[in-house]
């Protein structure tokens, strides 16, 4: 893989250049939290490339939290604008990555998804100061990106150092090559530092991983122990519309004039009604069914089809829930 | 190639609709929009009101769709205020079919309760079409009363297909019905059928599917070959919205039917 250095002075030339051709997406940190913004002119550019994830997941990118999917009795197609994200980190690439096996790579594909992420360029970041809630290096999550992403950025002195996975990466690196260096010794071996640092910085927040057969063990972990784990649970959601890997949704028509617009929304596991068939059964009536449910999806069914986990480690589960349920204390635990 | 858009439903109009019972009716559409094998499942769309998972209940070889289905819900509520040359919408097949070629030469057990039969119709009439293929056919099918029973006008006339073998029982008789009385479990007191290798076929009720299936495995079918319609909450049908999950399987795609071996050992697989 390529490796490029982008000054610090041309950054925010860059992402100029960028947002020529489409949207553009940065980081900044605000009130204590990440948050990706669009750029534009006006707005002082004061990017943020160090601090973790985003508060908010970035899946509405590709799948929105509401999204018109088909129209009857006349169907018309998605068009999606280019853009960027930039700045993203890695474990957001990993809730990417079980999108796309979702929506593109198991059959049918998704048009909607696949038109988005086809227009979309993926500019991750490194991700050097881990904090309390993050625990990627437990579910075999890099703090830095190293696929799905066609270029991932560490923040070194000197700028960005830049490395290309994609033959997209390298088409935007090309464009703009003046505004390229090239990536020298001193900003790989800064780099190196960095990524010890962080994977050090992780394993002192979370020592202990998880049981290698941790799958089994939430299969066999029973009723009692999931009842245990889920009683401060007050069925807030915030965990499953926070998270950036859960992939659940539900289709419903609305009539809109003489036409119907079928529209997908976000759903969660653990609603009550979830699972309910029009009949009046329902598989999972009781909260710890669902509780479990989720564990399940995230650890063991998806790792069984996929061959890694639909959870990316990145926390947002913990920090948005009310009762301040951690899903790390839940796992070590069994 | 542009990818098809798997949400989109195929609009067909209403041909007819047969009332079957108080609050069941098959609804036959004017052609065939989606070509199904017999076990797969279609989304069925009510503009405006939603979309909700049925198996067809006519045969694969047929020219029309039909669908016979029961006023349980919101979809299906809708579904009863249509009129005939009125608007649906078809999406799919879902789903895998039945294997019918690995049933060739042996004894087919069909057993139905209630509306369950419905979806059993379309592997019987699959079943129907190439009936030399198939040593026997016997279909055991339960409803709550007389007046419950769907298909009553065409059951008689099956009663006369040569290598079909046809037995019914109410839960509670009235002053006109003369044959067998009692749930459908007492259809399965005798089982002619050489158990080690055919198939049995299940769909109904949760309650009558856990007590159906209970006794097929007493009477010694091989769990593999015990068929069982499962009834969940298919979204999507395509195995992405995750609703129909029963265990590691997607009932939309891995099913809609599922043998006893895939699900003996989940707690509760037909609730």
């Amino acid at each position: 893989m390529r490796l490029y250095l982008l000054p610090s002075n041309n950054i925010k030339n860059f992402v100029k250049k960028l947002a020529q051709d489409g949207s553009v997406y940065y980081p900044i940190f605000e009130d204590d939290k990440t948050h990706l913004i669009k750029f534009t002119e006006d707005k002082e550019f004061e990017p943020n490339f160090e601090k973790i994830r985003t508060a908010e997941n970035i899946k509405h990118f590709f799948f929105p939290s509401r999204d018109v999917v088909a129209k009857f009795p006349k169907d018309s197609k998605v068009k999606a604008e280019k853009q960027y994200l930039f700045g993203i980190k890695s474990c957001d690439l990993r809730g990417i990555e079980v999108y796309d096996r979702i929506f593109i790579k198991t059959e049918p594909v998704d048009p909607m998804y696949k038109e988005r992420r086809e227009k979309t360029i993926i500019i991750s970041a490194d991700c050097p100061e881990p904090a309390d809630c993050c625990f990627c290096n437990l579910v075999g999550v890099s703090p830095y990106g190293a696929g799905t992403c066609d270029i991932n950025v560490t923040k070194v002195s000197a700028g960005l150092l830049c490395e290309v996975f994609t033959k997209f990466g390298e088409q935007v690196i090309s464009k703009h090559k003046d505004l390229f260096e090239e990536a020298g010794k001193e900003a790989p071996k800064e780099r190196e530092k960095t990524r010890k640092d962080a994977l050090t910085e992780l394993g002192k927040i979370n020592s202990k991983p998880f049981k290698e057969d941790i799958a089994e063990r939430i299969e066999k972990a029973g009723k009692e122990t999931m009842q245990d784990a889920q009683k401060d649970c007050v069925e807030c959601f915030a965990c499953l519309y926070a998270c950036p890997t859960c992939y659940c949704f539900l289709l419903s028509d609305y009539k809109k004039g003489k036409n119907i617009e079928r529209v997908r929304t976000w759903d969660a596991c653990y609603y009550a009604a979830y699972a309910r068939v029009g009949g009046g059964a329902n598989p999972r009536s009781d909260l710890v069914e669902r509780f479990w449910n989720r564990f399940l999806c995230k650890f063991n069914y998806f790792n069984e089809y996929e061959g890694f986990f639909a959870c990316s480690g990145c926390g947002r589960c913990y920090r948005g829930c009310s009762a301040k349920i951690d899903i790390r204390e839940i796992l070590w635990k069994l | 190639m542009e990818a098809v858009n798997p949400y989109y439903p195929i609009p067909i109009k209403i041909k007819e609709i047969i009332p079957e019972t108080h609050n069941i009716s098959t609804f036959i559409l004017e052609g065939m929009p989606i070509q199904f094998k017999a076990g797969q499942f279609a989304e069925l769309t009510v503009p405006g009101v939603g979309e909700a998972p049925f198996t067809p209940s006519s045969s694969p070889y047929a020219d029309d769709m039909e669908f016979t289905i029961m006023k349980v819900g919101r979809v299906t509520g809708g579904l009863f205020e249509l009129k005939k040359g009125d608007l649906v919408g078809v999406r799919g097949p879902f789903g895998k079919a039945y294997p019918l070629k690995d049933f060739k030469g042996k004894e087919i057990f069909i057993v139905g309760g209630g509306v369950g039969f419905a979806p059993l119709r379309s592997l019987f009439l699959a079943l129907v079409h190439n009936i030399k293929d198939y040593k026997k056919v016997y279909i055991r099918y339960g409803a709550r009363t007389p007046d419950d029973l769907v298909y009553w006008k065409l059951i008689p006339k099956w009663q006369k297909i040569n290598g079909v073998d046809i037995d019914l029982t109410v839960d509670i008789g009235d002053d006109f019905w003369e044959g067998k009385v009692g749930v459908v479990t007492v259809l399965l007191d005798d089982i002619p059928v050489d158990l080690d290798k055919a198939p049995a076929f299940v769909c109904g009720p949760p309650l009558m599917m856990k007590f159906v299936t209970q006794r097929l495995v007493e009477a010694g079918f091989q769990h593999r070959n015990i068929y069982l319609s499962m009834e969940k909450n298919m979204s999507c049908g395509i195995g992405k919205c995750n609703h129909c999950r029963v265990g590691k399987f997607y009932v939309c795609k891995d099913g809609p039917v599922l043998t006893w071996d895939d699900v003996k050992d989940i707690e509760e697989p037909f609730l």
